[in-house]
């Protein structure tokens, strides 16, 4: 049985490529920069056994990492596969002590952790040269790889149990924060500290090797230096936690096969909400249908998770540096980020896009309906990342540049959505799935067509970036004032370009668009 | 005005080495109601599809009131209203807000939208639910809402795809008196289904599709020919399998 799930884990691994063949390339560059990476990894190890005198820390430093990497890209970030998830296994009435270990083993059968396991083992070549702690090694960079991806499942199986919850979803949203908020200061501190290494590796690493992270990686340094009961202790510990994890991964496994996924109850909303507020026409309704969405479907608030972080970030590197270039960039930033956010619209929406087929709704009204909903929203935080700097700074000579560059920018960048959108749609997550996970198939194809459009739009924007630039150099209001009226005219020129070429090649390409939407490429 | 309300000419469609719509000609009378059946995968839904502009045909021509919906869309769809089977709606909306859309959509003014919304939802049996998230909604709630868009614009031609699926006897019945008006006041329906029962019932005419080809078209008594619709769609589609299957499914033989 526990095989049968192991070769289900390998066939969908292998049909997964099957799909396109654009993910398969993808995976496959993938593949070789992961390999490059190890390879690396490896050749240091190799090369600076018994050259260094911190190969424990660097055991340590490198196992910590991957665990940590396990811990937070998947669950948080990225989004995991998870086309094994326990709750698929409700119907099935396979004895958990069946399920639980195949659940956990199939979570090797991945291209991540395979990598991962190598080049653990490649790093613990540092050991190479100590005959006996080289096998102590390998073990123990095994043992890491088996934790990171233990607290990986754990931790997947508890945010897929928890995801219907909003509350849950904000949580998230504010952890990541604070690690972004932390980044700046963290990064300085290291920074500064970097002239005394030792002075912090040592402690760091030997707190790092009491915890889960580097408990195991901590063995075989333990034991170069001969440090019995310190060796005894990592070893015990590192038993400990793999067991408790592993019991974890399985109970919470039982759990999730007898617990039926909560139901994710939405709000109701009387009325007909923005519907009342725009006028009566095509546009207008899709203006307020895609509106209702901003605030409804969580997958739209990812995209614009960056807008408030981006100026705290700016704000705290500013800070560390003291030099605050980056907060004058916020505004054209934030405006190219949410401009940029619609060109996944139709992908969004799914096979429900097809209303607006049978509508036969024309396709300036669809891509200018989408186009004020997003604009609605943007201007204010737009107008806000633009003025304030210039005005906190008391440089008031350089809001009006400050201010037609951004403007330009979420403006430029909302004409090359609308064209952009209607011509090309991406695997995106379904409408109602977890706005985290990574649909299959994104591959190649949609780095490019990402990387073109958003291209497009900083080609576009060099009419208004030439007045902008010689006007901060001479700190000049007047080329501001151009900066101003260069990028509302073109702007505003280039948005309605944009949604009526956009709107033609939609009314050409709609049956194609549906037939991309279905499959959710 | 045209007699012919869908006048389905020569379409087809092949995916990949599946042809999937075979060529297939079918003309719709205005004032009918048009029953479409067929074993699952017979080429309904692609048909469908093909004929209310979701799916390009490889060839042929779908020309509904007389205009072309591939040539002339906008116009085509103007006077058309279409179920489609197995598409999303835009479900983070509620069924009042979703209803109106679809009006708003096609340009209609907002005064009449707001009172046809309201009909619809007191005949779908939706009054109460009209303020809850269409994500929300049963699987037959869902088809009532997306019937409700459909209709909203008074389309002189529905195409209905597996309507009656997932939805209660009771919804059923009142949605067939819908239909029944519909048709009795000059509109024309089309329902694909697999229930030949209910076609049988309910239908004036017929056409049964099987493997991308049309096996038979006409009025219902025509196509029946003095057996029951069902009988004579085991007859034209064949399949059926000598009940010898699964024996060990007998639990009385253990």
């Amino acid at each position: 049985m526990v095989a049968h799930i192991l070769k289900l884990k390998l066939r969908l691994l292998g049909n997964g490529f099957k799909r396109s063949i654009g993910q398969l390339i993808g995976v496959i560059i993938g593949g070789v920069y992961a390999l490059g990476m190890i390879t690396m990894l490896t050749i240091f190890a190799v090369v600076s056994a018994g050259e260094t005198t911190i190969a424990s820390e660097i055991s340590i430093i490198t196992g910590s990492l991957a665990v940590l990497g396990w811990a937070i890209i998947p669950p948080l970030l990225t989004g995991v596969d998870l086309t094994l998830e326990p709750s698929r296994f409700v119907h099935f009435g396979i004895p958990q002590k069946i399920l639980g270990p195949a659940l956990v083993l199939s979570g090797f059968i991945s291209v991540p952790a395979i990598l991962t396991i190598i080049g653990l083992i490649g790093a613990s070549l540092i050991w190479r040269l100590e005959v006996a702690i080289l096998p102590v090694a390998v073990l123990a960079a095994l043992a890491t790889a088996v934790m990171a991806i233990l607290v990986c499942q754990y931790l997947t199986i508890m945010s897929t149990a928890l995801r219907a919850k909003r509350r849950f979803r904000e949580l998230t949203f504010a952890l990541l924060f604070l690690v972004l908020i932390c980044f700046g200061p963290i990064i300085s501190s290291v920074a500064s500290a970097a002239q005394s290494m030792m002075d912090w590796l040592a402690p760091l690493t030997n707190v790092l090797s009491y915890t889960p992270l580097g408990a195991a990686a901590a063995l075989p340094g333990a034991l170069a230096s001969g440090n019995y009961a310190k060796f005894a202790i990592c070893l015990v510990l590192a038993i400990v936690y793999l067991g408790g994890l592993y019991f974890l991964v399985n109970k919470a496994t039982a759990e999730a096969t007898v617990t039926p996924p909560p139901e994710q109850r939405a709000a109701k909303q009387s009325g007909l909400g923005f519907f009342k507020f725009v006028p009566a026409s095509p546009t207008g309704a899709v203006a307020a249908r895609a509106l209702t969405y901003w605030f409804k479907d969580p997958r739209y608030a990812i995209g614009v998770l960056l807008v408030p972080v981006l100026p705290l970030i700016f704000w705290f590197s500013g800070n560390q540096s003291g030099d605050y270039t980056m907060m004058f960039l916020t505004g054209p930033i934030i405006g190219i980020l949410l401009g940029f956010s619609i060109s996944a619209d139709i992908s969004y929406d799914n096979t429900a896009f097809a209303l607006h087929i049978l509508t036969g709704v024309h396709g300036k009204a669809d891509r200018a309906g989408r186009a004020a909903a997003c604009f609605t929203l943007s201007i204010i935080p737009v107008l806000l990342a633009a003025i304030l700097p210039g005005a906190i700074s008391g440089q008031s000579w350089r809001i009006a540049g400050d201010l037609g560059l951004s403007l330009a920018a979420l403006l430029i960048a909302l004409g090359v959505a609308s064209l952009a959108s209607a011509r090309y749609t991406y695997a995106v997550p379904l409408p109602g799935d977890n706005p985290m996970k990574t649909p299959p198939g994104n591959g190649v194809r949609v780095a490019l067509t990402q990387l073109g459009t958003v291209g497009s739009m900083a080609v576009l924007l060099i009419p208004v970036l030439i007045p902008y630039v010689i006007g901060w150099i001479q700190n000049s209001a007047a080329l501001g004032l151009v900066t101003l009226a260069v990028g509302l005219i073109l702007g505003m020129t280039l948005l309605v370009v944009g949604i009526i070429v956009g709107g033609k090649w939609y009314e050409k390409r709609a049956p194609e668009l549906m037939q991309a939407v279905m499959l959710n490429k | 005005m045209s007699q012919i309300a869908l006048d389905i000419r020569g379409l087809a469609k092949q995916f990949g080495p599946k042809v999937a719509v075979n060529n297939v000609n079918l003309q719709v009378p205005t004032g009918s109601f048009y029953g479409l059946v067929g074993p699952n995968g017979a080429g309904k839904t692609t048909m469908l599809s093909m004929a209310t502009g979701l799916l390009r045909p490889d060839s042929g021509q779908a020309l509904v009131n007389g205009l072309d919906i591939w040539a002339q869309p906008q116009e085509a769809k103007a006077t058309l209203g279409v179920l489609a089977d197995g598409v999303r709606q835009f479900d983070r909306l509620t069924g009042r807000q979703l209803v109106s859309y679809s009006g708003l959509l096609r340009g209609m003014d907002r005064a009449e939208v707001a009172q046809r919304t309201e009909d619809l939802l007191r005949v779908m049996d939706l009054s109460n639910d009209g303020d809850k998230l269409v994500v929300d909604y049963s699987a037959g709630m869902t088809k009532k809402i997306s019937l409700a868009t459909a209709m909203i614009h008074s389309p002189k031609l529905l195409v209905l795809d597996e309507p009656f699926e997932a939805v209660d006897p009771v919804s059923a019945a009142n949605i067939r008196d819908i239909l029944n008006d519909y048709v009795a006041y000059g509109g024309t329906v089309i329902v694909s289904s697999h229930v030949m029962d209910l076609v049988q019932r309910m239908c004036t005419h017929v056409a049964v599709i099987a493997g991308g080809v049309l096996k038979a078209q006409g009025s219902v008594d025509d196509v029946r020919g003095g057996m029951s619709l069902e009988d004579r769609f085991v007859d034209l589609v064949g399949g059926r399998g000598n009940n010898e299957g699964l024996s060990w499914l007998r639990t009385s033989s253990n």
